[in-house]
Protein backbone atom coordinates (compact mmCIF):
# COMPACT_ATOMS: atom_id res chain seq x y z
CA UNK A 1 0.00 0.00 0.00
CA UNK A 2 2.77 2.48 0.99
CA UNK A 3 4.87 1.30 -2.14
CA UNK A 4 1.92 1.88 -4.58
CA UNK A 5 1.27 5.45 -2.95
CA UNK A 6 4.99 6.24 -3.10
CA UNK A 7 5.15 4.91 -6.68
CA UNK A 8 1.59 7.25 -7.52
CA UNK A 9 3.21 10.11 -5.89
CA UNK A 10 6.25 9.67 -7.61
CA UNK A 11 4.47 9.69 -11.01
CA UNK A 12 2.87 12.49 -10.42
CA UNK A 13 5.08 14.37 -9.27
CA UNK A 14 6.83 13.75 -12.44
CA UNK A 15 3.63 14.61 -14.66
CA UNK A 16 3.85 17.81 -12.46
CA UNK A 17 7.44 18.70 -12.93
CA UNK A 18 7.17 18.15 -16.38
CA UNK A 19 3.99 20.44 -16.72
CA UNK A 20 6.05 23.00 -14.79
CA UNK A 21 8.81 22.76 -16.25
CA UNK A 22 6.48 23.24 -19.72
CA UNK A 23 4.85 26.59 -19.11
CA UNK A 24 5.50 28.17 -15.74
CA UNK A 25 9.43 28.08 -15.36
CA UNK A 26 9.49 29.73 -18.99
CA UNK A 27 5.96 30.78 -19.48
CA UNK A 28 4.04 28.83 -22.83
CA UNK A 29 5.93 27.03 -25.08
CA UNK A 30 6.34 29.16 -28.38
CA UNK A 31 4.17 28.39 -31.00
CA UNK A 32 4.51 28.95 -34.71
CA UNK A 33 3.22 32.73 -34.87
CA UNK A 34 6.06 33.04 -32.01
CA UNK A 35 8.46 31.64 -34.58
CA UNK A 36 7.19 34.03 -37.26
CA UNK A 37 7.71 37.61 -35.02
CA UNK A 38 11.10 36.12 -34.07
CA UNK A 39 12.38 35.83 -37.84
CA UNK A 40 10.49 39.40 -37.98
CA UNK A 41 13.45 40.46 -34.82
CA UNK A 42 16.34 38.42 -35.95
CA UNK A 43 15.74 40.31 -39.50
CA UNK A 44 15.33 43.91 -36.99
CA UNK A 45 18.53 42.67 -35.25
CA UNK A 46 20.79 42.44 -38.48
CA UNK A 47 19.62 45.15 -40.74
CA UNK A 48 20.24 47.65 -37.47
CA UNK A 49 23.83 46.63 -38.36
CA UNK A 50 24.32 45.27 -41.98
CA UNK A 51 22.65 48.52 -43.92
CA UNK A 52 23.46 51.71 -44.55
CA UNK A 53 21.04 54.45 -43.62
CA UNK A 54 20.62 57.79 -42.62
CA UNK A 55 17.73 59.75 -40.87
CA UNK A 56 16.29 62.37 -38.66
CA UNK A 57 14.29 60.69 -35.57
CA UNK A 58 12.75 61.85 -32.56
CA UNK A 59 13.01 60.55 -28.96
CA UNK A 60 9.80 61.75 -26.79
CA UNK A 61 10.00 61.10 -23.26
CA UNK A 62 7.08 62.73 -20.95
CA UNK A 63 6.68 66.88 -22.11
CA UNK A 64 10.85 66.24 -23.89
CA UNK A 65 11.17 65.59 -27.41
CA UNK A 66 14.80 65.05 -29.13
CA UNK A 67 15.33 65.49 -32.69
CA UNK A 68 18.20 63.56 -33.66
CA UNK A 69 20.17 62.78 -36.74
CA UNK A 70 21.30 59.52 -36.87
CA UNK A 71 24.04 57.73 -39.63
CA UNK A 72 24.51 53.73 -40.23
CA UNK A 73 27.35 53.08 -42.93
CA UNK A 74 28.60 49.55 -43.90
CA UNK A 75 32.04 49.41 -45.15
CA UNK A 76 33.42 45.78 -46.31
CA UNK A 77 32.61 43.78 -42.54
CA UNK A 78 32.41 47.52 -40.60
CA UNK A 79 30.08 49.64 -39.77
CA UNK A 80 30.08 52.80 -38.60
CA UNK A 81 27.49 55.28 -36.81
CA UNK A 82 26.77 58.64 -35.50
CA UNK A 83 24.03 60.01 -33.83
CA UNK A 84 23.77 63.90 -33.76
CA UNK A 85 21.48 65.82 -30.88
CA UNK A 86 19.97 68.78 -33.04
CA UNK A 87 17.87 69.73 -29.90
CA UNK A 88 19.38 70.37 -26.38
CA UNK A 89 22.61 69.87 -25.87
CA UNK A 90 23.84 69.12 -29.62
CA UNK A 91 26.32 66.30 -28.82
CA UNK A 92 27.74 63.89 -30.62
CA UNK A 93 28.04 60.26 -30.36
CA UNK A 94 29.97 57.71 -32.86
CA UNK A 95 31.60 54.34 -33.18
CA UNK A 96 33.88 53.64 -35.92
CA UNK A 97 35.02 50.35 -36.99
CA UNK A 98 32.63 48.23 -35.40
CA UNK A 99 32.79 44.89 -36.73
CA UNK A 100 29.95 43.08 -38.23
CA UNK A 101 30.60 40.07 -36.86
CA UNK A 102 30.99 41.63 -32.89
CA UNK A 103 27.82 40.18 -31.33
CA UNK A 104 27.29 41.35 -27.78
CA UNK A 105 24.88 39.09 -25.90
CA UNK A 106 21.59 41.48 -26.33
CA UNK A 107 21.79 41.40 -30.00
CA UNK A 108 22.28 37.36 -30.11
CA UNK A 109 19.23 36.95 -27.68
CA UNK A 110 17.13 38.50 -30.91
CA UNK A 111 18.86 36.54 -33.87
CA UNK A 112 17.24 32.85 -34.35
CA UNK A 113 18.60 30.13 -33.03
CA UNK A 114 21.74 28.73 -34.33
CA UNK A 115 22.40 25.69 -32.97
CA UNK A 116 20.71 22.86 -30.83
CA UNK A 117 21.91 24.19 -27.68
CA UNK A 118 20.13 27.40 -28.71
CA UNK A 119 16.91 27.96 -26.98
CA UNK A 120 14.87 27.74 -30.61
CA UNK A 121 11.78 30.55 -28.52
CA UNK A 122 14.57 33.24 -28.02
CA UNK A 123 12.49 36.14 -26.03
CA UNK A 124 9.16 34.67 -26.78
CA UNK A 125 10.16 32.94 -23.48
CA UNK A 126 9.76 36.33 -21.35
CA UNK A 127 7.52 38.13 -24.11
CA UNK A 128 4.43 37.22 -25.50
CA UNK A 129 5.17 38.70 -29.34
CA UNK A 130 2.42 38.94 -31.76
CA UNK A 131 2.54 41.10 -34.65
CA UNK A 132 -0.15 43.95 -35.59
CA UNK A 133 -1.53 46.13 -37.99
CA UNK A 134 0.26 48.17 -40.66
CA UNK A 135 0.79 51.07 -40.43
CA UNK A 136 2.98 54.26 -42.06
CA UNK A 137 6.17 55.32 -40.10
CA UNK A 138 8.71 57.81 -41.99
CA UNK A 139 7.12 57.22 -45.31
CA UNK A 140 7.90 53.52 -45.46
CA UNK A 141 5.39 50.71 -45.32
CA UNK A 142 5.93 49.40 -41.76
CA UNK A 143 4.98 45.98 -39.48
CA UNK A 144 3.70 46.49 -35.96
CA UNK A 145 5.14 44.02 -33.59
CA UNK A 146 3.70 44.15 -30.04
CA UNK A 147 5.82 42.48 -27.11
CA UNK A 148 4.45 42.04 -23.90
CA UNK A 149 6.30 40.76 -20.80
CA UNK A 150 5.51 37.69 -19.38
CA UNK A 151 6.06 38.56 -16.22
CA UNK A 152 6.11 42.05 -13.86
CA UNK A 153 9.96 42.52 -13.82
CA UNK A 154 10.00 44.34 -17.70
CA UNK A 155 7.89 47.03 -19.58
CA UNK A 156 6.36 45.69 -23.17
CA UNK A 157 6.83 47.37 -26.46
CA UNK A 158 5.15 48.31 -29.05
CA UNK A 159 7.22 48.47 -32.30
CA UNK A 160 7.62 49.44 -36.20
CA UNK A 161 9.51 47.53 -38.39
CA UNK A 162 10.34 48.72 -42.09
CA UNK A 163 8.41 45.65 -43.98
CA UNK A 164 11.41 45.77 -47.07
CA UNK A 165 13.92 45.76 -44.66
CA UNK A 166 13.09 44.91 -41.08
CA UNK A 167 14.78 47.75 -39.77
CA UNK A 168 13.27 49.07 -36.37
CA UNK A 169 11.58 52.44 -37.14
CA UNK A 170 9.66 53.00 -33.90
CA UNK A 171 9.51 52.00 -30.31
CA UNK A 172 7.68 52.68 -27.61
CA UNK A 173 8.41 51.33 -24.11
CA UNK A 174 4.95 50.56 -22.42
CA UNK A 175 4.07 50.40 -18.16
CA UNK A 176 2.51 47.38 -17.37
CA UNK A 177 -0.45 49.77 -17.47
CA UNK A 178 -0.15 49.89 -21.59
CA UNK A 179 0.87 53.83 -20.56
CA UNK A 180 3.83 54.82 -22.99
CA UNK A 181 6.74 56.08 -21.12
CA UNK A 182 8.92 56.58 -24.10
CA UNK A 183 9.04 56.74 -28.25
CA UNK A 184 11.55 56.65 -30.83
CA UNK A 185 10.98 57.15 -34.04
CA UNK A 186 12.31 57.80 -37.42
CA UNK A 187 10.79 61.31 -39.18
CA UNK A 188 12.22 60.51 -42.01
CA UNK A 189 15.16 57.74 -43.38
CA UNK A 190 16.98 57.13 -46.56
CA UNK A 191 18.94 53.68 -47.17
CA UNK A 192 21.79 55.09 -48.30
CA UNK A 193 25.41 56.76 -48.03
CA UNK A 194 24.95 60.31 -46.37
CA UNK A 195 27.22 62.94 -47.21
CA UNK A 196 28.78 64.01 -43.76
CA UNK A 197 25.97 66.30 -42.36
CA UNK A 198 26.79 70.30 -41.64
CA UNK A 199 26.08 69.80 -37.86
CA UNK A 200 28.74 71.06 -35.39
CA UNK A 201 28.42 69.24 -32.76
CA UNK A 202 29.17 70.58 -29.60
CA UNK A 203 30.69 67.74 -27.85
CA UNK A 204 32.16 64.36 -29.80
CA UNK A 205 32.45 61.19 -27.63
CA UNK A 206 33.40 58.26 -28.89
CA UNK A 207 31.27 55.63 -27.37
CA UNK A 208 33.38 52.80 -25.56
CA UNK A 209 33.46 48.96 -26.66
CA UNK A 210 33.69 46.39 -24.06
CA UNK A 211 37.55 45.25 -23.97
CA UNK A 212 39.31 47.82 -26.63
CA UNK A 213 41.82 49.87 -24.79
CA UNK A 214 38.94 53.06 -24.40
CA UNK A 215 36.84 50.77 -22.43
CA UNK A 216 39.47 50.95 -19.96
CA UNK A 217 38.26 54.23 -18.55
CA UNK A 218 35.21 52.35 -17.15
CA UNK A 219 33.65 52.29 -13.49
CA UNK A 220 36.20 51.66 -10.43
CA UNK A 221 37.55 48.72 -8.57
CA UNK A 222 36.15 47.82 -5.37
CA UNK A 223 37.73 46.38 -2.20
CA UNK A 224 35.65 43.38 -2.22
CA UNK A 225 34.08 40.86 -5.02
CA UNK A 226 29.90 41.04 -5.34
CA UNK A 227 27.43 39.15 -6.50
CA UNK A 228 23.76 39.44 -7.97
CA UNK A 229 21.59 36.69 -6.38
CA UNK A 230 18.67 37.21 -8.31
CA UNK A 231 18.06 38.29 -11.79
CA UNK A 232 14.52 38.38 -13.31
CA UNK A 233 14.55 35.51 -15.82
CA UNK A 234 16.20 35.73 -19.31
CA UNK A 235 18.95 38.76 -18.07
CA UNK A 236 22.29 38.01 -18.43
CA UNK A 237 25.30 40.22 -18.10
CA UNK A 238 26.06 41.87 -20.80
CA UNK A 239 29.96 42.14 -20.75
CA UNK A 240 32.80 40.49 -18.77
CA UNK A 241 32.95 43.02 -15.90
CA UNK A 242 35.55 42.53 -13.38
CA UNK A 243 34.20 40.82 -10.07
CA UNK A 244 35.09 44.02 -8.48
CA UNK A 245 33.50 46.43 -10.76
CA UNK A 246 31.72 49.23 -9.03
CA UNK A 247 29.66 48.12 -12.23
CA UNK A 248 27.00 45.10 -13.59
CA UNK A 249 24.94 45.74 -16.62
CA UNK A 250 22.40 42.73 -17.89
CA UNK A 251 19.91 42.57 -20.53
CA UNK A 252 17.58 40.38 -21.75
CA UNK A 253 17.52 41.29 -25.41
CA UNK A 254 15.24 44.66 -25.44
CA UNK A 255 15.66 45.85 -21.76
CA UNK A 256 18.93 46.32 -20.29
CA UNK A 257 19.42 47.51 -16.50
CA UNK A 258 22.87 48.68 -14.82
CA UNK A 259 23.75 48.33 -11.34
CA UNK A 260 26.13 50.98 -9.58
CA UNK A 261 27.69 49.73 -6.33
CA UNK A 262 28.96 52.35 -3.61
CA UNK A 263 30.85 52.18 -0.22
CA UNK A 264 29.96 55.56 1.33
CA UNK A 265 32.82 55.87 3.91
CA UNK A 266 29.76 56.72 7.00
CA UNK A 267 26.72 55.02 7.92
CA UNK A 268 23.59 55.96 6.31
CA UNK A 269 19.91 55.48 7.05
CA UNK A 270 18.91 53.31 5.52
CA UNK A 271 16.11 54.15 3.06
CA UNK A 272 15.24 54.17 -1.09
CA UNK A 273 14.71 56.47 -3.66
CA UNK A 274 13.71 56.85 -7.47
CA UNK A 275 13.38 59.06 -9.96
CA UNK A 276 12.40 58.54 -13.60
CA UNK A 277 13.17 59.82 -16.72
CA UNK A 278 11.11 58.56 -19.80
CA UNK A 279 11.23 55.04 -19.79
CA UNK A 280 14.42 54.99 -17.54
CA UNK A 281 14.46 54.52 -13.61
CA UNK A 282 17.10 55.45 -11.09
CA UNK A 283 16.36 53.56 -8.19
CA UNK A 284 19.02 54.30 -5.35
CA UNK A 285 18.82 52.34 -1.94
CA UNK A 286 21.07 52.37 1.28
CA UNK A 287 21.70 49.77 2.85
CA UNK A 288 24.18 47.72 5.10
CA UNK A 289 25.83 44.83 3.92
CA UNK A 290 27.66 42.58 6.60
CA UNK A 291 27.70 45.51 8.55
CA UNK A 292 29.25 47.56 5.74
CA UNK A 293 27.58 50.34 4.31
CA UNK A 294 26.29 50.39 0.42
CA UNK A 295 24.61 52.66 -1.65
CA UNK A 296 23.35 50.68 -4.15
CA UNK A 297 21.75 52.67 -7.90
CA UNK A 298 20.04 50.38 -10.15
CA UNK A 299 19.99 52.27 -13.45
CA UNK A 300 17.85 50.90 -16.46
CA UNK A 301 14.73 50.35 -18.70
CA UNK A 302 12.77 47.84 -15.73
CA UNK A 303 10.01 48.75 -13.57
CA UNK A 304 11.13 50.07 -10.21
CA UNK A 305 9.96 46.50 -8.19
CA UNK A 306 12.73 45.22 -10.80
CA UNK A 307 15.54 47.29 -9.31
CA UNK A 308 14.10 46.72 -5.77
CA UNK A 309 14.30 42.96 -6.08
CA UNK A 310 17.60 43.32 -7.70
CA UNK A 311 18.99 45.47 -5.13
CA UNK A 312 18.04 43.07 -2.59
CA UNK A 313 20.23 40.29 -3.50
CA UNK A 314 22.86 41.82 -3.72
CA UNK A 315 25.82 40.44 -1.61
CA UNK A 316 29.54 40.20 -0.76
CA UNK A 317 31.18 37.27 -2.33
CA UNK A 318 32.38 35.48 1.05
CA UNK B 1 18.58 84.11 -9.35
CA UNK B 2 21.18 86.84 -9.75
CA UNK B 3 25.11 85.99 -9.95
CA UNK B 4 25.53 87.89 -6.35
CA UNK B 5 23.13 85.10 -4.49
CA UNK B 6 24.27 82.35 -7.04
CA UNK B 7 27.65 83.12 -5.51
CA UNK B 8 26.10 83.10 -1.83
CA UNK B 9 24.24 80.58 -1.82
CA UNK B 10 27.31 78.71 -3.53
CA UNK B 11 29.64 80.51 -0.30
CA UNK B 12 27.48 78.96 1.95
CA UNK B 13 27.25 75.19 0.61
CA UNK B 14 30.74 75.13 -0.07
CA UNK B 15 31.36 76.05 3.40
CA UNK B 16 33.33 79.50 2.53
CA UNK B 17 30.66 82.06 4.27
CA UNK B 18 31.33 83.87 7.20
CA UNK B 19 28.78 83.78 10.06
CA UNK B 20 26.99 87.10 8.66
CA UNK B 21 27.04 85.65 5.13
CA UNK B 22 25.49 82.90 6.27
CA UNK B 23 22.53 84.47 8.46
CA UNK B 24 22.70 87.03 5.07
CA UNK B 25 21.99 84.04 2.82
CA UNK B 26 19.36 81.91 5.15
CA UNK B 27 17.50 84.91 5.59
CA UNK B 28 17.44 85.43 1.76
CA UNK B 29 16.53 81.92 0.86
CA UNK B 30 13.63 82.27 3.43
CA UNK B 31 12.36 84.85 1.32
CA UNK B 32 13.22 83.32 -2.06
CA UNK B 33 10.86 80.27 -3.45
CA UNK B 34 13.31 80.01 -6.13
CA UNK B 35 16.68 80.23 -3.65
CA UNK B 36 14.94 78.09 -1.70
CA UNK B 37 14.32 75.27 -4.08
CA UNK B 38 17.57 74.91 -5.01
CA UNK B 39 19.31 75.19 -1.71
CA UNK B 40 16.59 72.16 -0.32
CA UNK B 41 17.24 70.32 -3.26
CA UNK B 42 21.45 70.01 -2.42
CA UNK B 43 21.31 70.26 0.96
CA UNK B 44 18.70 67.28 1.38
CA UNK B 45 21.09 65.11 -0.32
CA UNK B 46 23.13 65.31 2.55
CA UNK B 47 20.27 64.52 4.92
CA UNK B 48 20.38 60.63 4.21
CA UNK B 49 23.90 60.71 6.22
CA UNK B 50 23.67 59.69 9.24
CA UNK B 51 26.65 61.46 11.52
CA UNK B 52 28.61 64.46 10.09
CA UNK B 53 31.77 63.46 8.36
CA UNK B 54 29.77 62.66 4.90
CA UNK B 55 32.27 60.88 2.15
CA UNK B 56 30.63 60.61 -1.00
CA UNK B 57 33.28 60.16 -3.93
CA UNK B 58 32.53 62.87 -6.62
CA UNK B 59 29.08 63.87 -4.66
CA UNK B 60 28.35 66.97 -7.01
CA UNK B 61 27.23 68.53 -4.13
CA UNK B 62 29.47 69.54 -1.37
CA UNK B 63 29.01 68.48 1.94
CA UNK B 64 31.27 71.06 4.05
CA UNK B 65 28.63 73.28 4.49
CA UNK B 66 27.66 70.79 7.01
CA UNK B 67 30.51 71.04 8.84
CA UNK B 68 30.30 75.34 8.43
CA UNK B 69 27.58 74.73 10.12
CA UNK B 70 28.16 72.53 12.50
CA UNK B 71 31.41 75.31 13.53
CA UNK B 72 29.05 78.07 13.27
CA UNK B 73 26.96 76.14 15.92
CA UNK B 74 29.99 76.50 18.66
CA UNK B 75 31.16 80.02 17.75
CA UNK B 76 27.49 81.65 17.45
CA UNK B 77 25.23 80.90 20.30
CA UNK B 78 22.68 83.36 18.47
CA UNK B 79 22.57 81.27 15.20
CA UNK B 80 23.46 77.91 17.70
CA UNK B 81 19.49 78.82 18.90
CA UNK B 82 18.09 79.08 15.96
CA UNK B 83 19.76 76.51 14.15
CA UNK B 84 19.48 73.81 16.45
CA UNK B 85 16.06 72.63 16.42
CA UNK B 86 15.97 68.78 15.95
CA UNK B 87 13.62 67.65 13.32
CA UNK B 88 11.48 64.11 13.70
CA UNK B 89 14.75 62.75 14.96
CA UNK B 90 16.81 63.25 12.10
CA UNK B 91 19.32 65.99 13.85
CA UNK B 92 21.47 66.56 11.74
CA UNK B 93 23.15 69.53 10.15
CA UNK B 94 20.79 70.20 6.53
CA UNK B 95 17.33 69.04 8.04
CA UNK B 96 18.42 71.82 11.04
CA UNK B 97 19.41 74.10 8.37
CA UNK B 98 16.29 73.05 6.84
CA UNK B 99 14.15 74.39 9.78
CA UNK B 100 15.80 77.70 10.55
CA UNK B 101 14.68 78.51 6.41
CA UNK B 102 11.03 77.43 6.35
CA UNK B 103 10.11 76.89 10.14
CA UNK B 104 8.73 73.55 11.30
CA UNK B 105 5.15 74.51 10.64
CA UNK B 106 6.16 75.17 6.95
CA UNK B 107 8.29 71.97 7.02
CA UNK B 108 5.29 69.90 8.35
CA UNK B 109 3.13 71.43 5.97
CA UNK B 110 5.40 70.52 2.89
CA UNK B 111 5.50 66.91 4.05
CA UNK B 112 1.46 66.74 4.32
CA UNK B 113 1.26 67.70 0.98
CA UNK B 114 3.70 65.77 -0.22
CA UNK B 115 1.90 62.58 1.04
CA UNK B 116 -1.23 63.31 0.26
CA UNK B 117 -0.58 63.97 -3.28
CA UNK B 118 1.41 60.48 -3.12
CA UNK B 119 -1.94 58.23 -1.55
CA UNK B 120 -3.77 60.02 -4.85
CA UNK B 121 -1.29 59.12 -7.34
CA UNK B 122 -1.16 55.82 -5.96
CA UNK B 123 -4.76 55.02 -5.49
CA UNK B 124 -5.20 56.21 -9.40
CA UNK B 125 -2.88 54.00 -10.24
CA UNK B 126 -3.13 49.70 -10.67
CA UNK B 127 0.47 49.42 -11.48
CA UNK B 128 1.96 47.03 -8.83
CA UNK B 129 5.01 48.38 -8.51
CA UNK B 130 2.80 51.01 -6.75
CA UNK B 131 6.11 53.34 -6.34
CA UNK B 132 6.09 55.48 -9.33
CA UNK B 133 4.10 58.33 -9.53
CA UNK B 134 4.44 61.71 -10.63
CA UNK B 135 6.69 62.60 -7.84
CA UNK B 136 9.31 59.86 -8.34
CA UNK B 137 9.98 58.37 -5.07
CA UNK B 138 7.29 57.77 -2.43
CA UNK B 139 8.33 55.28 1.11
CA UNK B 140 6.23 52.36 1.00
CA UNK B 141 6.57 49.16 2.43
CA UNK B 142 8.01 46.60 0.09
CA UNK B 143 5.55 44.43 -1.00
CA UNK B 144 7.32 42.73 -3.99
CA UNK B 145 10.67 43.41 -2.75
CA UNK B 146 12.29 40.35 -0.34
CA UNK B 147 13.35 43.04 2.19
CA UNK B 148 11.16 45.67 4.30
CA UNK B 149 12.46 49.05 3.39
CA UNK B 150 11.94 51.48 6.23
CA UNK B 151 9.84 54.11 5.84
CA UNK B 152 10.99 57.30 5.56
CA UNK B 153 11.29 60.67 7.42
CA UNK B 154 10.27 63.18 4.83
CA UNK B 155 13.65 64.96 4.94
CA UNK B 156 15.26 61.46 4.62
CA UNK B 157 12.92 60.71 1.36
CA UNK B 158 13.67 63.44 -0.26
CA UNK B 159 17.27 63.08 0.45
CA UNK B 160 17.18 59.61 -1.35
CA UNK B 161 15.37 61.08 -4.11
CA UNK B 162 17.55 63.73 -4.59
CA UNK B 163 20.97 60.56 -4.64
CA UNK B 164 18.24 58.78 -7.12
CA UNK B 165 18.40 62.23 -9.36
CA UNK B 166 22.10 62.74 -9.18
CA UNK B 167 23.04 59.34 -9.65
CA UNK B 168 21.04 59.38 -12.64
CA UNK B 169 23.12 62.32 -14.24
CA UNK B 170 26.16 60.29 -12.81
CA UNK B 171 25.66 57.26 -14.59
CA UNK B 172 23.50 57.32 -17.54
CA UNK B 173 26.29 57.78 -19.70
CA UNK B 174 27.67 54.46 -18.77
CA UNK B 175 24.84 52.57 -19.17
CA UNK B 176 24.02 53.77 -22.46
CA UNK B 177 27.60 52.35 -23.60
CA UNK B 178 26.23 48.90 -22.95
CA UNK B 179 22.43 49.56 -23.66
CA UNK B 180 23.72 50.79 -27.19
CA UNK B 181 25.10 47.47 -27.56
CA UNK B 182 22.78 45.40 -26.65
CA UNK B 183 19.30 46.88 -27.59
CA UNK B 184 17.89 47.39 -30.66
CA UNK B 185 17.93 51.24 -30.57
CA UNK B 186 21.77 51.36 -30.90
CA UNK B 187 23.27 54.93 -30.34
CA UNK B 188 20.00 56.58 -30.18
CA UNK B 189 19.89 55.50 -26.08
CA UNK B 190 22.33 58.06 -25.87
CA UNK B 191 19.78 60.93 -26.27
CA UNK B 192 18.45 59.48 -23.00
CA UNK B 193 22.08 61.02 -21.06
CA UNK B 194 21.21 64.57 -19.55
CA UNK B 195 24.66 65.47 -20.60
CA UNK B 196 27.06 63.84 -23.00
CA UNK B 197 30.73 64.14 -21.71
CA UNK B 198 33.46 63.39 -23.70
Amino acid sequence: MGSFHAGLSKSLWGALLALFAATSVHGAACTAADTEVLAWLDRMSRSLENLSYHGTATLQRGGDVQVLRVYHLVEGDNSSERLVQLTGQGAQVEREAHALTCLHPGQRMLRLAQSQDEDPCGIARYYRVSLGAEERVAGRNALELRVQPGDMYRFGYRMALDRETGLLLKAQTLDNADRVLETFQFADLAYARADRGQEAPSVVHRARHPGSAAGTAEAPLLPRAWIVRWLPAGFRATDAAPERSARRTFTDGLAVFSIFLEQPANTMLPGEGVVRQGGTISYTRGMQLDGQPVLVTVLGEVPVNTARMVADSIAWVQ
Amino acid sequence: MNETMRESLSAVLDGEANEVELERTLRLIGADAELRQTFIRYSAASAAVQGHAIDFPHLDVSQRVLRALEGERQQAPRLHQRLLRPLGGVAIAASVALTAVLGGQQLAQLGAVEAGSVSQTVAADPSPVGMVNALGATAVHARYGTQPVPVLQPAARTAYQELARQRMDRYMQEHAEHAALNTPQGLVLFARVPEIRR
